[in-house]
């Protein structure tokens, strides 16, 4: 009964999305207030009727119906409650209704929050979000409808043990939340071209919803990554696989937008540039839904054999043809305000930056696809390999993080010889003396010595803007350091909010370049319960071994201690499961993270992990093998990412001067039109 | 045409130019990998010393040795059957008939002897939407 409604409620939703786009259209069209709320309304039903297909695949999954394929797929009886949950997004049909309801969530937020406001945008952004709705819906109807049902089997198959995780749990909804929340922004800047309000009205009201979607974006590959390093059990966390270059490839050209929508909203550049950048995020978003469930690059033959790569193809080709499609065509309305100076200026920075992320974007979107071209072109499938991708990219990112620290601190429209040496001459000699020390203490490799050069300069810059703000208000207004730098920081949210990213960027490429620079590697084999093993300072003793039974599983305990310099630091306790449902085995490694440094020599190991990895044991002797691998800085990535979402939400708070500043631009535009008529 | 506005394109068109060269020379240097079938390897079409070979694992074919870090195995593309073996850490993923890329040489007695192994499985991992679908390990 609940399944059915589900599967009403889908198909209903598909016409209530199609009535908000038509009526949408209209209302752009006509100006007709009615259809407005009409397709208002539709919006609001939308979201009713998703969520009720969305409820009952949850209520199937909580109460077994193994009727219902997905569930049998995903579930079983025994399956904790949690995992029962977040199968629902375990699944291909699953994760699609969840992208459809999150639309749906997002198209009624939008649409409320601007209920007032933007009365020449709002008919087009939503019949935008509504035709995006109608594609949703009409795949989960049509090719993989998430309540289909069937004979039951007494019991589920259940849930991959490997995505039984608790950051497994969470990471596909994150990314979710940031590939459908670009569409927001994707439906306000094609409402603008649609409506021919070019402003930077689209640009001001979409900032949170970018800012939100990059964040979602950010921490869903972190938090993908981090499964991927705790979990798969390889010691490292990212291998430039296809399905994390789909959701990579968006975060890039997002993070070009959110800088270039800057120069569009303080000097009135770059509106045609914008416009691109936020169709082919969007684009991309969706290009890494279908890159990950077509199949494609396996082989081009899976791709026209498989259900949805070539619904998914025909929309995207839609989507791109038809977005740019309209933007050529208002490309009369798109003209600079403004004109660029001189090279060296916060423009030309911003302009640079810009080219190198949607270049990296390029390159990985060619890297990734040449399977397909080359299966295309020669009938062979060619795959790029991690070495390849390194060497195209790793030089581009250090030119970005070395203008991470120049760009929020160099003049607009043209800096001078004295400015310039005043902010920078510092951060340089401090860079320089930091490399120099790091060169001395027999840190050889280029990269990462122009990696630590470039991070201690961002530092600086960084660094330098907060006390240069603190102590200029403290000149004025008779304050205390401290409580100038929280004023300053507190009335420039935005600004600071950004520095902070900034610092927290560099976090991860600490991170980043640490550990894939130095990572060391030992194995041991055949090793017998009372060996001790040393290391890198480091002494594992493998202590003894046990069996462990649970509902799930059985495991082969491996009891291990992992001392340095005769202290005692954790008991670190591997395991090998294997699992009734499933016949592989799955590996359960040991980390111990070196968070406070024991003395002053391990002081270049904060952050480090020891990670332990039984590679196989045998259950009854406990003969076992294991590899160790010592990643240096690892855990800076990580702390990054947590720095990243506070930087992020400071930049996100509610700020007096920006909704002042809104309000005036929605003023002159009601003014300019008044004019005009 | 303003003359800042072409230093700005020859700026612009320098540094692309520069991205699509580092881009072109890399693509020259070894790191790309073809995937040749086992039919044919096992018929020795292809030249060198190093293989990547792509198929299926044969079902119960799989063997390990419990406490150490062997593994044999035979895998297919349907039309022929090769042995296996390999030293390493096995990926999770890697399971009676999923898609493997192993890569080495031939050794003795007619098996293969892979260096690296490579495991997809994209119909149980059709959920992990963002990591390591695939992922390397051994040296």
């Amino acid at each position: 009964m609940i399944v059915l409604i589900g599967q009403y409620a889908l198909l209903l939703a598909v016409l209530t999305a199609l009535w908000g786009m038509v009526a949408g259209a209209l209302a752009g069209i006509s100006g007709s207030d009615g259809l407005v709320a009409s397709s208002r309304r539709a919006i609001c039903a939308t979201f009713a009727l998703v969520t009720t297909t969305v409820l009952a695949l949850e209520h199937s999954l909580l109460t077994d119906q193994f009727g219902v394929l997905y569930v049998a797929q995903n579930s079983h009886r025994t399956q904790p409650i949690p995992y029962k949950i977040s199968a629902l997004w375990s699944g291909q049909a699953g994760s699609l209704l969840l992208w459809a309801w999150i639309l749906s969530l997002f198209a009624l937020a939008a649409v409320l929050i601007n209920r007032r406001r933007n009365r020449p945008l709002m008919p087009w952004v939503q019949a935008v979000l509504s035709g995006i709705q109608v594609f949703f819906g009409y795949v989960l109807v049509l090719v993989t409808p998430p309540l289909a049902v069937g004979i039951a089997p007494a019991d589920g198959v259940g849930m991959n043990p490997l995505l039984q995780n608790y950051w497994m749990m969470i990471h596909p909804p994150t990314l979710y939340l940031g590939y459908v929340g670009v569409a927001v922004p994707f439906a306000f800047g094609m409402a603008a071209l649609l409506s021919r309000q070019t402003g930077d009205v689209w640009i001001r009201t979409t900032r949170r919803w970018t800012i939100f979607a990059w964040l979602c974006l950010g921490t869903g590959i972190l938090l993908g990554s981090y499964w991927a390093y705790i979990e798969l059990g390889w010691g490292g966390y990212w291998a430039w696989d296809p399905v994390e270059n789909a959701s990579f490839m968006p975060w890039l050209t997002a993070t070009a937008f959110l800088h270039s929508v800057i120069l569009q909203e303080q000097k009135r550049m770059l509106k045609v540039w914008n416009a691109v950048l936020v169709i082919l995020t969007f684009s991309l978003a969706i290009f890494g839904t279908f890159l990950t469930r077509s199949g494609v690059l396996n082989s081009v033959h899976a791709f026209t054999g498989s259900g949805l790569g070539p619904h998914f193809g025909v929309f995207l080709a839609v989507l791109v043809l038809g977005s740019l499609g309209l933007l050529i065509w208002r490309l009369p309305d798109l003209r600079s305000e403004h004109r660029l100076d001189s090279l060296i200026s916060r423009e030309s920075s911003f302009l640079l930056n810009n080219l190198i992320f949607v270049g990296i974007a390029f390159a990985v979107f060619v890297l990734t696809t040449w399977p397909i071209w080359s299966e295309l072109a020669t009938g062979r499938n060619v795959s790029m390999g991690v070495p390849i991708f390194n060497r195209v990219t790793i030089p581009w990112f250090l030119v970005l993080i070395a203008l991470s620290g120049v760009g929020p601190v160099i003049a607009w429209r043209r800096a001078s010889l004295r400015s310039l040496k005043n902010a920078f001459l510092g951060p340089v000699i401090i860079a320089a003396a930091v490399a120099a020390g790091l060169a001395a203490a027999g840190v050889r490799q280029v990269y990462p010595l122009l990696f630590y050069f470039c991070s201690v300069f961002v530092f600086g810059t960084v660094l330098g803007e907060f006390w240069r703000g603190a102590r200029a208000r403290q000149a004025t207004a008779s304050e205390s350091f401290s409580t100038a730098l929280g004023r300053l920081v507190w009335r420039n949210k935005r600004r600071y909010g950004g520095y902070v990213v900034h610092l927290g960027i560099i976090l991860c490429v600490i991170g980043i370049a640490g550990s894939s620079a130095y990572k060391r590697e030992f194995t041991w084999e055949s090793v017998r319960p009372g060996t001790t093993m040393d290391f890198d300072g480091f002494r594992l003793t493998y202590d003894r071994h046990r069996i462990e039974t649970m509902p799930e599983h059985q495991s082969v305990v491996m009891e291990t201690t992992l001392t340095r310099n005769g202290r005692t630091l954790a008991v670190m306790t591997p395991e090998r499961r294997s699992f009734q449902r499933v016949d592989n085995p799955t590996t359960e490694v040991a980390i111990y993270s070196m968070i406070l440094p024991r003395s002053v020599r391990d002081l270049a190991r904060v952050g480090e992990d020891v990670y332990l990895v039984p590679v196989s044991v045998d259950e009854r002797s406990g003969l076992a093998s294991f590899k160790v691998m010592v990643n240096p800085f690892v855990n800076w990535l990580w702390l990054g990412g947590v720095v990243n979402i506070l930087g992020t939400l400071l930049a996100v708070l509610p700020d007096r001067r920006e909704r002042a500043m809104l309000a005036l631009t929605l003023e002159e535009n009601e003014e300019n039109k008044a004019a005009v008529a | 045409m303003d003359p800042r506005k072409i230093k700005f394109l020859v700026t612009g068109c320098v540094v692309a130019g520069a991205m699509v060269a580092l881009f072109a020379v890399s693509l020259n240097q070894p790191g790309s990998a073809y995937y040749i079938t086992v039919s044919e390897f096992v018929q020795g079409r292809t030249q060198g010393d190093n293989f990547r070979i792509n198929g299926k694992v044969v079902e119960k074919s799989v063997e390990r040795q419990g406490g150490s870090a062997d593994l044999a195995f035979k895998m297919t593309d349907g039309t022929s059957v090769l042995p296996v073996r390999y030293h390493g850490v096995v990926p999770d993923t890697f399971t009676d008939t999923c898609d493997v890329v192993v890569e080495g040489e031939m050794g003795s007695g007619g098996v293969f002897a892979a260096h690296t192994l490579l495991a997809k499985c994209p119909s149980k991992y059709e959920s992990a939407a963002a990591a390591g679908a695939t992922h390397p390990t051994g040296s």
